[in-house]
């Protein structure tokens, strides 16, 4: 665990309001991650955008910037939301990973291994956000995510989609501290907003936080997550039950064979007895 | 049996081979769980421009890049070339004023107002003018089909730089060679229908001043411009022009005079322009310009324009088809009907040759005389300043202040003193892109981001021609003419003869003007 951890968490506030679907986030992750513009699945297909309606990750796209028509007021309007792992504070994707593939750094990334991965997918049910991507196209395939760039996050520079937005509507800085920006932007503005920091308390909280003037619903979120309580914590519950469970079974399992076999010997034994 | 075994002990039993295997995974796993293997950065394998490397607390002073909606009607722009320099923003928001002057939350719309100034700031030619060769190509391999094309004054001045020649050589008659040589199969000139918006818009103008009409009157050639009024500023629409651009009037009279005067089956007719911009792709299919189907041929479908090809798109296609442009001759002349143009039509390609031209012309049709000297060599409005300023006396209506800007941010300003009461102009000339439509978002990407030498190589070339003031005749008449003036131009005395009776007639007013659309519904506008 991160218990030795002694920087705050890093963050990023989306303010989705200031977004103009420009995609320059999506493009400073394929140029910083080395990421090619080819549909991963299929290879005939003419590169294609990281934004734009109908968009979606894959293991070669870690952002996205959907461009959604909604209704705001009685009219349709564009909204453009950016999509990217959250980096969970207690990610639910590294508490299923029996291979310790995932990681917490310093900052708070919840960086991905490739290296350390089996390709279960384990991550990939586990998430409530549905953000890691299978290399379906690959012999030995890994999942992919979003790294919150931890390598320039080690080096106190902001993550490559967040350096590049030129509306400002990425912000980049201590999570505590967006969380405070958000909610005086919001109270601010309280016509304009939804009183709603989105990431402040989902799934127990993640580091990147959202606000917006659009309900949430609206715009693709999951708003059915279990608030103020992690997924792990949240099934702590029963899953503690496992290890007894497992042991349980083990001895239920090892008493039935040793029974059937004592009485399979002592059948035998009779059968001979009788044939002779 | 023997042979069996021999070969078993040869390789390895089953037995061994599943617990060597079995070894490995064990040790593997261990590996994995304990974190032994090898664990390097998995993030950040690329590269990013440097002004994006800095500590997060200093923001890149060029972030990003301008929105562009993946339908936007004139350009297209490749992810895969895109490094993010943020030259288009300066070229949006620094340059055009348009980017970052419209309040955030977006409405409905990805503004843009077409002009494309920012393919030719792009380093990468990430984005570019999103091309119709193959609707062009499709239509002049169509036995049925008549293609018709005409060219903008700009194009002629712009065309040679694609094919090694020096910034702002004439190349007129090589390019009406080489769309001789695609097949198409008229040639038209649109200094023609500049000439023709000179008679509409001029003759606008004087009835403004005459009779107290709305003032100061706005040009209305410029799609970027139009739409940037509609943006910006709908409070002005009536400010604007009724007067249709060249290349729009040239698309309703074609399928009209010129189907007419030859002959043709205007159904038949495909036309398409070659423009030294990308802001006619969008404003074709703008759905008030069907004149000729509406009013005329009783179809609306019928639209007045077909298709707009860039001068890269046209270049391209030469190249495509192995035409040797440069060894084309200079000197083919325009087909008649609509192909021959003034030289004042021609200086319409440049920043203040329309006002210039106007005023040949007004001048003209207040007075009923030939326009002195000075107004052949109108040096106020001339040249590459943003902002310029005339003052002339026409006998019979006194001092009129005419105004000239190109870029949009230098429009903006004007726009900002009409609004407040402050103009003293009468009369305003606007070109979206700086230097006006010989820079224009489709012209030769001849020096990046564009550079003030290429554009006035243009203009004096222009100048230069406008001074001599010699025009082929149309091939069918051969030989040439001396015409400056566009109520001079005997295609136009013929076609308000034949066709159009007289300048702001009923069929003049269906054919030749349009109106506007305020999309303050989609944007907000900042306060400046």
């Amino acid at each position: 665990m991160s218990s030795k951890k002694t920087t705050p968490n890093k963050g990023v506030l989306v303010d989705l309001t200031k977004c103009v679907g420009c995609g320059s986030c999506t493009v400073a992750c394929k140029l910083w991650n080395n990421q090619s513009f080819q549909n991963p699945e299929n290879r005939e297909e003419e590169f294609r955008n990281a934004h734009g309606e109908n968009v979606k990750l894959d293991s070669n796209t870690w952002t996205t910037v959907e461009h959604m028509k909604v209704q705001k007021d009685g009219k349709e309007v564009w909204r453009y939301v950016k999509r990217q792992c959250m980096h969970c504070q207690d990610p639910s994707c590294k508490s299923v990973c029996f291979a310790n593939a995932f990681h917490i750094t310093e900052e708070g990334a919840v960086q991905y291994n490739p290296e350390l991965c089996v390709g279960c997918r384990y991550c990939m049910i586990a998430c409530p956000f549905d953000i890691p991507k299978y290399e379906w196209e690959k012999v030995m395939p890994s999942v992919m995510k979003c790294q919150f760039c931890s390598s320039k996050l080690a080096e106190g520079e902001a993550p490559a989609c967040a350096s590049v937005c030129p509306t400002n509507a990425l912000i980049f800085g201590d999570r505590e501290a967006l969380l405070a920006q958000a909610h005086a932007t919001i109270s601010a503005n309280p016509n304009l907003y939804i009183d709603h920091v989105y990431g402040e308390s989902e799934v127990g909280g993640t580091n990147w936080l959202y606000i917006s003037d659009v309900p949430f619903g609206d715009l693709g979120f999951p708003t059915n997550l279990p608030m103020g309580k992690s997924v792990p914590e949240n099934i702590h519950g029963f899953t503690r039950f496992t290890p007894f469970i497992f042991a349980g079974g083990a001895a239920l399992w090892t008493g039935v064979h040793l029974y059937s076999k004592r009485r399979h010997a002592v059948a035998e034994a009779e059968g001979n007895e009788k044939h002779d | 049996m023997q042979k069996h075994e021999e070969v078993e002990n040869k390789g390895i039993s089953r037995r061994r081979f599943l617990s060597v295997m079995a070894g490995a995974g064990v040790v593997g796993a261990t590996a994995t769980m304990t974190g032994c293997s090898p664990v390097s950065d998995p993030s950040g394998t690329g590269w990013l421009p440097n002004q994006y490397r800095s500590a997060s607390a200093i923001p890149a002073q060029v972030k990003g890049r301008v929105p562009l909606d993946p339908n936007n009607r004139s350009i297209v722009r490749n992810d895969e070339k895109c490094i993010l320099c943020g030259q288009c923003i300066e070229a949006c928001e620094k340059v055009q004023s348009v980017f970052g002057f419209y309040e955030l939350p977006v409405q409905d719309d990805f503004i843009c107002v077409h002009c494309g100034q920012c393919s030719l700031w792009c380093p990468t030619g990430a984005i570019k003018e999103r091309e119709d060769i193959e609707k062009v190509n499709a239509a002049l391999n169509d036995p049925e089909t008549i293609v018709v094309v005409h060219t903008s004054p700009a194009t002629r001045v712009g065309i040679g730089e694609e094919f090694g020649m020096p910034a702002g050589a004439w190349a007129e008659g090589q390019q009406v060679a080489a769309l001789r040589a695609l097949n198409f199969d008229y040639v038209l000139d649109t200094n023609f229908s500049a000439d023709l918006t000179i008679m509409e818009e001029g003759s606008e103008l004087v009835q403004r001043i005459t009779t107290g009409g709305v003032l100061p009157q706005l040009t209305s050639c410029c799609p970027g411009w139009v739409k940037f009024v509609e943006y910006y500023y709908p409070d002005l629409i009536a400010n604007l022009s009724s007067a249709r651009s060249p290349t729009m009037m040239h698309g309703s009279t074609i399928k009209t005079y010129m189907a007419e005067k030859r002959g043709i089956d205007p159904k038949k007719i495909f036309n398409v322009a070659i423009m030294p911009c990308v802001a006619k792709k969008f404003e074709i299919d703008r759905p008030e310009f069907n004149a000729a189907g509406k009013y005329v041929h009783n179809d609306e479908n019928m639209r007045d324009m077909d298709a707009i090809l860039s001068v890269r798109e046209l270049a391209n296609m030469i190249r495509q088809a192995g035409i040797d442009f440069n060894s084309l001759p200079a000197d083919s002349p325009y087909d008649q009907y609509e192909g021959i143009g003034s030289t004042a039509g021609l200086i319409f390609g440049n920043t203040g040759g329309v006002m210039e031209a106007a005023v040949r012309s007004a001048y003209y049709l207040i007075t009923g005389s030939q326009p002195p000297e000075l107004l052949y060599h109108l040096e106020p409005v001339r040249g590459l300043e943003g902002i310029k300023k005339a003052t002339l006396n026409i006998p019979g209506v006194g001092d009129v202040t005419v105004a000239v800007a190109s870029g949009l941010g230098n429009a903006r300003k004007l726009c900002e003193d009409i609004r407040a009461g402050k103009a003293d102009f009468q009369f305003l000339e606007v070109m979206a892109c700086p230097g006006g439509c010989i820079a224009g978002g489709g012209q030769p990407r001849t020096a990046v981001p564009p550079q003030d030498w290429v554009r006035q190589s243009r203009i004096d070339t222009i100048y230069a021609k406008d001074n001599a003031g010699d025009v082929l005749d149309s091939k069918e008449n051969g030989g040439t003419i001396n015409v400056k003036l566009s109520h001079e131009n005997p295609e136009i005395k013929k076609i308000y003869e034949e066709y159009l009776g007289a300048p702001l007639s009923h069929l003049a007013h269906e054919l030749c003007h349009t109106s506007y659309t305020s999309r303050a519904d989609s944007i907000k506008p900042k306060n400046v």
